[in-house]
């Protein structure tokens, strides 16, 4: 497979640090944004173009995309919008800043990064990332709708941009990321069935750089156990 | 005495449903909108859905107490932008969600929190067609009316359980409104528009009080046809509409 330019929001941690890895072990060049500080992100964090920025206000979400232009020489080959918050709670014990936060990470700054990006995506692949929370969650409804709404967005983009740029979206299912305890949910029996972030990471990356299948996916169980192209590729996970 | 509260009612949807509350002797009206009332009403807050300023919100918080607790809250205003989506000015777009879906949400956070949603009472969200049929062309405005659905869906059975609060999702298609006329392709038939103060009708009347309602026959198709197949749908909305948007 010919080494593509793989940008990653929300790459220092969880799932996009996966993502990161995933997409370096199978040669590509990443450029990646996160939330932490070049000095907070693990030991082993690959050695690639970092940049540490919050996408939770307008100039965040622009200065990211500025960077992933001039990083990537203006050619993206497949953008996956990451970066998300989001908190376990009801809607009783929401605050009006946590709820602003949880739509400007999760929904403006994705419409922000996919508008700004739309000339350097031309022929690549934009992937959003959801949640399985999209169809709704009593115990995070703000969350749930943040991904409800990338994932109704998404849909419209797909068909907007068929042609030109694959866009999709892409619902992982219960993964083992550690999101759900910083979220602020309490550990139970059921994490044991959470599916491992490292296998997730790489039917997202394939699924997001596949050019055929629909645009809106959830990646889950069946999806991760029994991924096509991991038995197609060599010194995959 | 039943109190409402609408938001967005100088125009549309909201409009029909103001007249058709004030026309009823039991029922007294509450309006939020963008807008000063035409009239002059004094059952009107005109508050900005889509500001991020706290204090405005705090504004509206002091403002509905001395109003509530609400019997039925109907959260109907929303914006539009459409054409390609690239072509559309980010800021439209952000509006786009900030009025109608960022803003909903602060609305029932104040609702929950100030204790103004009576018990027994219903919260109506009004979302769109595009839930089930994708809405190429108005990608924002999709992601937000998804969003309000989802957002319907989740508070459910916490708010049956915790207040006798029911809530509706209502999915109209394209109603023969002002903001449907802005953002309807080039030549599309307004004859084929649902009239709004039918749907309000349907709201106010609402006697079994099902959660979802898709006014009018039509829609109700499309809404199946996308249920079972959901990209097909999205795919003949893009060649119907939009195509004749852009």
């Amino acid at each position: 497979m010919k080494a593509k330019l793989i940008f990653v929001t929300g790459g220092a941690s969880g799932l996009g640090l996966e993502l990161v890895r995933a997409a370096r072990r199978n040669g590509h060049r990443v450029i990646c944004t996160g939330r932490r500080g070049a000095q907070d992100l693990p030991v082993d964090f690959p050695d690639i173009p970092y940049l540490s920025c919050d996408l939770a206000s307008e100039d965040g979400a622009n200065k990211v995309a500025d960077w992933a232009i001039q990083n990537s020489g203006g050619q993206i080959d497949c953008a996956l919008l990451n970066a998300a918050d989001g908190y376990f709670r009801p809607m009783t014990l929401e605050t009006p800043d946590a709820i602003m936060r949880v739509l400007s990470v999760n929904l403006d700054a994705n419409m922000i990064l996919a508008h700004r990006l739309y000339p350097a995506l031309s022929g690549g692949h934009l992937a959003l990332i959801g949640s399985v929370a999209h169809k709704g969650a009593a115990g995070m409804p703000v969350y749930a709708a943040s991904k409800a709404a990338l994932d109704g967005f998404g849909r419209a983009l797909a068909e907007e941009w068929r042609g030109r740029t694959y866009v999709r979206v892409l619902h992982p299912g219960p993964t083992a990321t550690g999101m759900a305890e910083r979220a602020g949910r309490r550990p139970n029996a059921a994490d044991k069935l959470f599916l491992a972030a490292r296998p997730m990471a790489q039917a997202v990356l394939d699924a997001a750089l596949a050019t055929k299948g629909r645009d809106r996916q959830v990646i889950s169980y069946g999806r991760v156990l029994f991924n096509p192209a991991r038995w197609l590729r060599k010194g995959a996970a | 005495m039943a109190r409402v509260l609408i938001t967005g009612g100088s125009s549309g949807l909201g409009q029909a449903l103001v007249a058709q509350c004030r026309a009823q002797a039991d029922m007294s009206v509450c309006v939020v909108d963008i807008a000063p009332p035409a009239d002059g009403a004094s059952d009107w807050i005109t508050h900005d859905m889509g500001t991020r300023d706290a204090d405005r919100w705090d504004a509206l918080a002091d403002a509905l107490t001395t109003q509530g607790p609400f019997d039925l809250v109907v959260l109907n205003a929303g914006i539009n932008a459409t054409g390609r989506y690239e072509q559309v000015p980010l800021a439209a777009h952000l509006a786009v969600a900030r009025v109608n879906l960022l803003g909903p949400m602060r609305l029932l956070h104040i609702l929950l929190h100030k204790n103004l949603l009576a018990s027994g009472g219903r919260v109506v969200f009004i979302s769109s067609l595009s839930v089930f049929t994708g809405y190429p062309g108005a990608a924002s405005y999709a992601a937000s009316k998804d969003g309000l659905a989802c957002l319907a869906r989740s508070l459910r059975k916490p708010l049956r359980k915790a207040g006798n609060v029911s809530v509706q999702l209502v999915c109209p298609g394209p109603m023969d409104t002002p903001h449907a006329t802005r953002h309807a392709p080039e030549g599309a038939r307004a004859d084929r528009r649902i009239d709004p103060a039918k749907v309000a009708r349907m709201i106010l009347a609402q006697p079994d009080r099902r959660f979802l309602l898709v006014p009018g026959a039509g829609a109700r198709m499309a809404a199946a046809f996308g249920r079972t197949f959901p990209q097909t749908m999205t795919r003949i909305m893009g060649k119907v509409l939009f195509r004749k948007l852009t």
